[in-house]
């Protein structure tokens, strides 16, 4: 059961962000636990269609070469031969996995072995039609089948090319439900091998019945032929077969195809259509009126897909298969369509689509604006004008298409038109005005903005909606982002808009009007944020604003207040203006402004600012002024980005608050291989009369008191992870945050590294780690470092492992300590443990066969530094290391005449498994030593 | 893949799929989630250098939800969420990925329902920029035909999430409804209604006829042709002479055949009366076998010329096994079955209340139910309610400053219901609020329901209904009338507008 929750949570935590969940492991060695659970015997098929998840919907995450993933693929091949028959689920999902690998990991394309095997293996399931052979159990496996080859034939277009024949005889022979995954095999390969015919030279009748009467192999040489999209929009880039063609045969399929695609579901129908659309626009000498017998079924279908077959074909063929009156069938039941009370909002908004850009008969324009089709009227599309009962998203569609109908529409009764979409703007205002949710508020300034984009030229509206905004917002100053929203994008896209001037100007007149007494501190702050909006306007006179917060300071408690933020948006606006070109008209009220702050606002810091402000006013000129404060552009260096957006709110300061993630990975520890042994330093001086008490028992009292101070240091380098992002070439401040996620390890505190620069030599980290128990682990690890351009960024880092030798310590004896004391100790302790004391005690036996040489290099490199003892003939060594915080491991290795033993003491059992790995490992690489 | 001009064929495909609730104010979490590899090969090499991958599910809620305007509900005001720009051409919306180039990801189909969205990125053939009309692209409607499926597979019909359990064991039923319904990102067909698990085929007739892929089996035994006829009525009056009231009808036909055989043929015929107005915006289910042209023609978009076919309309076709949708019309009706008349006025601290309801002489007096709702919004909560009715019941729910009157199963032999009287609102506590029903706008909203009846006067004669079989089928026919957002405004105040028909 723990095994079974574990990999749940293993699955679920690779689904939600695969790249986090491989920073802990490696995808191989992941790859490989999974292979083995699918291979096991235990996991039931629901656990392993979980397991197959993976596979099927990252295989190139997984399987990071070709070789690996033929590699896998074969491995699930030999899964699938070994599932029993009735675990059908399961098989069809191996398939699918396979398929997914074989394809995306290219094996497909190198025409890998597994990925022939496979394609034949595919091809003989589907042979069985009807279930002759396999029964109906096989069913779904066919399917299955069916749609893989599908797919091989997408990704490898022309695969099948050779073999029509033999699917179009299957298609013929399957009766049951299937059939239609045949016809949609045969279709899709019938399609490919057209078009791969149409871009041979000499096509003659012969070269056409050859494919159509195709019975070899796979084609796997077929996709080195170019292929490319057929755009139906136009018909002018696909390319053709030659006119002259006897396409009798090419056209009685085709007519069959067409009469049994009723037989299908409606989703495959649309899809087989539109294969077939592509297949006709190729072969010129068959006509497109093939599919008249279809239209009548498909425009009055309530099926969206086969409405939009019905549009694509007439994208593709126009008047060669759509006369006038069909196109003008066609385009009012999509408008019907769009407001059926019968669909769902979703289709009727994608009808609206369909209505705004309907592929018309007359020869289209070559701009490629989006023009409206001429045979859209304001008549025709009178009942899709919005009300307010719509909901905001089909509100918004038909705001846009009705705004483009009226813009074409030319006064007169269709004005009538315009003026309901006006109202219906007003009614929405209104329900604004009353409270409306924070859903209807965005709604309605987006139809502001859709309306004001087509209509800000006309007076009678503009001005109207002016006012509207106006009474608005007196009632609702919470609007005042909106409103500065609206003005600031009519700006951006008409420049030579005057609406948004306007506007500013209506609502700095109303606020400056304002009595004093109606004025609360909630409103004041939306105030200041639309004065300083009005203040960027050089059109609009800023005598009145600065008037009206001398007023209010002078005649309001706020400056006994201490708002820092009230301050802080005076002097956002009080910046503004100081900018306005206008400066020198309004000069002495701005100058007592900021004099009357300076002395009366209770905020240091604002007091600050305010003097600041009017020590460069009263000293410099405008232009100077106006250039001091100007904003900095973006990407400049810090000073200058926070000198200038110190007091306003603008984007740039929130880009420098914020912390912003790294798309990648951007910085990495790599070892440098040499750890630093501190536990010397902690054994006290006691140790060096050694035969005063036994020597072992003063060893072991200085364990008890100090032993748990032993510090594990690892020792890395910092250095830039593969990317090469210039912005991160140079780095500061970083500081690195280690999570342990187990309780074997005490929290490991942050550490701090001033730089980092791409071209210098990386800086060295010591990660000093104290261990509760002696496993290994693997530290999570993330970083926070700013940029030069001042802003600041986290970054997952890939982990870091702290692996079993690493714990490794000599045994902390003072330093001059002799070998034989330490023998003396080791040989001590190796009693007790094979005597079983303390009860944690355990002794192993590992052996392994090695050559005498090996096998003295093999302890020369990785048990030096804890050797204690040797005997003359280098039979046997004794190696005595120390786990922090107080486990010990004995080896006595001895050389015996056909292998080599291992003798194993450790006083805390637990530590066996590791130790065998450990000495696995390093055995393995000392018997084949290319390999390491 | 080797695409020496970087592009495959066409197709119809999705990218992936996702299910993602969200409760208010907690941030999204990914449900369920399915990625076509192989399809997001074909995108990278359908769109080259402007190709963008799909992130990671970590971070599609908060990405999906700041696009859908779901984010932060208790902020009023957030660029990156409420900017007036930024116009999602629905269906279809645009996630902002961040990063180097602001990329994004488009077109990603989504549909709401309650907590949960359903969202799917369907592969597009074009070249990403400039960016192709959503109706240029087939893989479009595939992908909404995909997740209405899905909302019907996980919410059935009720419109609403179903309970947690329920839906999280539709959700562990769903890879093996996707291995049938879309195994590699090309849908098959469409997803079974209400959490079913897709039929496992019956095998093959063994006949020469092709088994339809819509029909899982064979109907054995009785044969029993069930239909039904349901029309909705809505309605808005205003009762002023500068609004024009509207009213108009709209019927869907559901049928249930069990006939035996592996393509039987039924036909269904519906037919109006002499001088009824014809059936508009017929819509038909896939499995109609051939139309009539002139069924088609007559559209609420046309203005009515009289010399429309008017019926008999015939729909040959040959059934699925489960109930389905045989077609559906609109129709312009020339009376609205009850008209309405409200009125309100204001005095000190209450409402005087006079309602007629009368009920058109053409109309059976003979209701499974009917019911009329008058809510009060934006005012303090109710006090005494002094009203009178001249028929049927008065219910109060002062919580709700909601008046029910209960006309039972007939109005009065004058065929006129009045409800007159005053409601005192003069607490201090607020009752409901509508930012639409301030003042004096204010509504009725009528629900009624008459078994065997039609407005439009369209109906299925039972001996009109064919089936060419062996057997002698049982043939049941059912038609009834249900109201539909039925709205009678108050006169007196400010009603909104409920159509652009009416500045006709």
């Amino acid at each position: 059961m723990a095994t079974r929750n574990s990999w749940d949570q293993r699955i679920s935590a690779f689904l939600l962000s695969p790249s986090q969940f491989l920073s802990c492991t490696t995808p191989d060695s992941f790859l490989s636990e999974l292979l083995d659970e699918l291979r096991d015997d235990k996991p039931n098929d629901y656990k392993k269609i979980l397991l197959l998840k993976l596979l099927l919907e990252y295989p190139t995450v997984l399987c990071a070469t070709t070789s690996v993933g033929e590699g896998t693929a074969q491995e699930l091949m030999s899964v699938l031969s070994l599932t029993p028959q009735k675990s059908v689920n399961l098989k069809c999902h191996l398939l699918l996995a396979i398929t997914n690998i074989l394809i995306c990991t290219s094996c497909l394309d190198s025409q890998a072995k597994a990925a022939e095997d496979y394609t034949n293996f595919l091809f003989s399931i589907i042979q069985d039609t009807n279930d002759n052979a396999g029964g109906p159990s096989l069913h779904l496996l066919r399917v299955t089948a069916c749609d893989c080859l599908r797919e091989m034939e997408f990704c490898h277009p022309g695969l099948l090319s050779q073999k029509l024949e033999t699917l179009y005889y299957l298609k013929q022979q399957e009766t049951t439900a299937l059939h239609q995954s045949y016809c949609m095999l045969y279709t899709r390969g019938l399609k490919n091998a057209i078009h791969l015919l149409t871009l041979q030279n000499d096509v003659d009748n012969a070269k056409l019945r050859g494919v159509l009467g195709g019975n070899e192999g796979f084609a796997w040489k077929s996709a080195e032929l170019p292929l490319c999209t057929l755009p139906f929009s136009s018909m002018s880039h696909i390319p053709q077969l030659p006119t002259a063609l006897d396409c009798k045969e090419l056209k009685s399929i085709l007519s069959l195809l067409l009469e049994e695609s009723y037989l299908m579901t409606p989703t495959l129908q649309a899809a087989v259509l539109r294969e077939l659309v592509e297949v006709v626009a190729m072969i010129p000498a068959v006509p497109p009126v093939i599919f008249k017998s279809q239209l009548l079924r498909l425009f009055g279908t309530m099926e969206v897909e086969l409405m939009h077959a019905a549009l694509l074909m007439k994208g593709t063929f126009t008047d060669s298969l759509f006369t006038t009156e069909d196109e003008n069938f066609l385009l009012k039941r999509l408008v019907s369509m769009a407001q059926h009370p019968l669909l769902g909002e979703p289709d009727k908004q994608f009808y609206m689509d369909c209505v705004l850009h309907f592929p018309e008969n007359r020869p289209i324009s070559s701009s490629g604006e989006e023009g409206l089709p001429v045979l859209v009227t304001p008549r025709l599309t009178l009942s899709l004008l919005p009300t307010v009962f719509k909901d905001s998203t089909t509100m918004l569609c038909q705001m846009h298409l009705l705004s483009l109908v009226h813009l074409e529409a030319d006064g007169g009764d269709e004005d009538r038109g315009l003026t309901y979409l006006f109202n219906h703007l007003m009614a929405l205002l209104k329900i604004v005005e009353n409270n409306g949710s924070k859903e209807m508020v965005v709604t309605t300034f987006r139809v502001s903005f859709i309306f004001l984009t087509h209509f800000h030229h006309m007076e009678r509206f503009s001005e109207k909606l002016v006012d509207s905004f106006r009474q608005l917002y007196l009632r609702h100053g919470r609007l005042a982002p909106h409103l500065i929203n609206l003005v600031d994008r009519i700006q951006e896209c008409l420049a030579e808009s005057l609406w948004p001037v306007q506007l500013l100007r209506a609502l700095q007149k109303s606020i400056v009007e304002m009595p004093l007494l109606q004025l609360t501190l909630q409103d004041l702050s939306w105030h200041l944020k639309v004065l300083g909006r009005a203040a960027q306007e050089s059109q609009i006179g800023q005598r009145s604003t600065v008037v009206f917060i001398l007023n209010i300071l002078i005649n309001s408690n706020l400056c006994e207040r201490r708002s820092w933020q009230v301050g802080n948006s005076i002097l956002a606006v009080c910046r503004h203006l100081l900018q306005h070109p206008t400066l020198s008209q309004m000069f002495t009220e701005m100058a007592d402004l900021l004099q009357h702050m300076s002395r009366n606002y209770e905020d240091t810091d604002i007091q600050d600012h305010a003097r600041f402000y009017y020590t460069l006013t009263t000293n410099l000129c405008w232009a100077k002024l106006a250039g001091v404060l100007a904003k900095g552009p973006e990407g400049r260096q810090t000073k200058v980005r926070s000198w200038s957006a110190i007091l306003a709110d603008s984007e740039g300061l929130t880009n420098c608050l914020n912390v912003h993630q790294t798309d990648g990975c951007v910085l990495q520890l790599s070892e440098t291989h040499e750890h630093i042994p501190r536990c010397e330093e902690t054994v006290t001086e006691t140790l060096k009369t050694p035969h005063e008490k036994g020597l072992f028992e003063l060893y072991q009292e200085q364990l008890k008191t100090s032993g748990c101070a032993v510090q594990l240091t690892l020792r890395y380098s910092l250095t830039h992870a593969k990317g090469t992002d210039p912005r991160f070439d140079r780095i500061f401040t970083i500081c690195l945050h280690f999570d342990t996620n187990t309780s074997h390890y005490e929290d490991v505190s942050d550490i701090h590294v001033p730089c980092l620069f791409r071209d210098r030599k990386p800086p060295v980290v010591e990660l000093s780690l104290k261990l509760r128990q002696p496993f290994p682990t693997s530290l999570r690890l993330s970083a926070i470092f700013t940029t030069e351009d001042g802003l600041s960024w986290h970054t997952q880092m890939p982990d870091v492992d702290v692996s079993f030798p690493e714990i490794f310590l000599p045994v902390p004896l003072p330093l001059g300590t002799s070998r034989e004391c330490k023998e003396e100790v080791f040989d001590h302790i190796w009693k007790s443990t094979s005597s079983g004391e303390p009860s944690s005690s355990a002794t192993s036996l590992f052996c392994f066969k090695t050559g005498s040489d090996a096998l003295a290099d093999l302890i020369k490199g990785n048990f030096e530094d804890y050797l204690v003892a040797e005997t003359w003939d280098q039979s046997v060594w004794k190696v005595f290391t120390f786990l922090p915080p107080l486990c010990h491991v004995l080896l006595m290795i001895v050389q015996a005449e056909d292998a080599c033993q291992i003798h194993i003491a450790t006083d805390n059992w637990e530590l066996l498994p590791h130790i065998g790995s450990y000495l696995q490992n390093i055995t393995a690489l000392s018997k084949n030593p290319a390999s390491s | 893949m080797k695409y020496p001009h970087g592009k495959s064929g066409a197709s119809m495909s999705v990218r992936a799929l996702w299910i993602v609730s969200h409760e208010k104010g907690e941030s999204g979490k990914v449900r369920f989630s399915r990625r076509y590899p192989t399809v997001e090969l074909r995108a990278k090499c359908l769109a080259g250098a402007q190709y963008v991958a799909v992130p990671e599910d970590c971070v599609i809620p908060q990405l999906l939800l700041t696009e859908l305007g779901l984010v932060e509900p208790d902020k009023p005001y957030m660029a990156i969420r409420d900017d007036c720009a930024r116009l999602q051409r629905s269906p279809a919306v645009e996630l902002r990925l961040g990063g180097p180039g602001g990329k994004t990801l488009w077109p990603l189909l989504t549909i709401s329902q309650g907590g949960l969205i359903l969202a799917c990125l369907p592969l597009i053939e074009a070249p990403p920029e400039p960016r192709p009309h959503l109706s240029s692209l087939a893989s479009v409607s595939q992908g909404l035909a995909l997740l209405s499926g899905l909302q019907g597979f996980l919410c059935g019909t009720v419109g609403k999430p179903p309970e947690p359990d329920v839906l999280a064991s539709r959700l562990a039923t769903l890879p093996s409804v996707l291995l049938q319904v879309c195994p590699l990102g090309t849908p098959l067909d469409t997803l079974p209604q209400a959490g079913a698990l897709p039929a496992t085929m019956a095998p093959g007739p063994g006949g020469a006829q092709k088994q339809p892929a819509w029909k899982t089996g064979v109907h054995r035994g009785r044969a029993v042709v069930n239909v039904a006829l349901t029309e909705m009525v809505r309605s808005t009056q205003y009762g002023n002479s500068s609004k024009q009231d509207m009213w108009d009808v709209y019927g869907t036909v559901v049928c249930k055949c069990e006939v035996e055989g592996v393509l039987p043929n039924v036909t269904v015929t519906l037919t109006l009366p002499p001088n009824g107005s014809p059936l508009q915006d017929i819509l038909v289910h896939p499995c109609v076998t051939s139309l009539d042209s002139s069924i088609l023609t007559a559209s609420s978009v046309d203005e009515n010329d009289g010399s429309a076919f008017s019926g008999p309309y015939k729909f040959p076709f040959s059934p699925p096994l489960e109930p389905f949708r045989l077609c559906s019309y609109t129709s312009q009706v020339p009376v609205p079955p009850i008209l309405g008349s409200y009125q309100l006025k204001a005095e000190e601290n209450q409402l005087k209340l006079h309602v007629i309801l009368q009920l058109h002489e053409s109309v059976r007096n003979s209701f499974e139910y009917c019911k009329a709702h008058l809510p009060f919004f934006n005012r303090s909560l109710m006090g005494s309610v002094d009203v009178k009715v001249n028929s049927g019941q008065l219910e109060v729910s002062k919580e709700k400053n909601l008046l029910v009157w209960i006309l039972g199963q007939k109005f009065p032999k004058s065929r006129e219901a009045t409800l007159e009287g005053a409601v005192h609102f003069s607490g201090h506590v607020a009752g409901p609020t509508d930012p639409l029903c301030t003042d004096l706008t204010a509504y009725i909203k009528l629900y009624f329901r008459v078994p065997d009846l039609t407005l439009s006067g369209c109906c299925v004669d039972q001996h009109s209904v064919q089936v060419y079989s062996s057997a002698k089928p049982r043939i049941v026919t059912t038609r009834e009338l249900v109201s539909s957002e039925y709205y009678i405004w108050n006169s007196t105040g400010d009603a909104p507008v409920s159509s652009g028909l009416m500045i006709l």
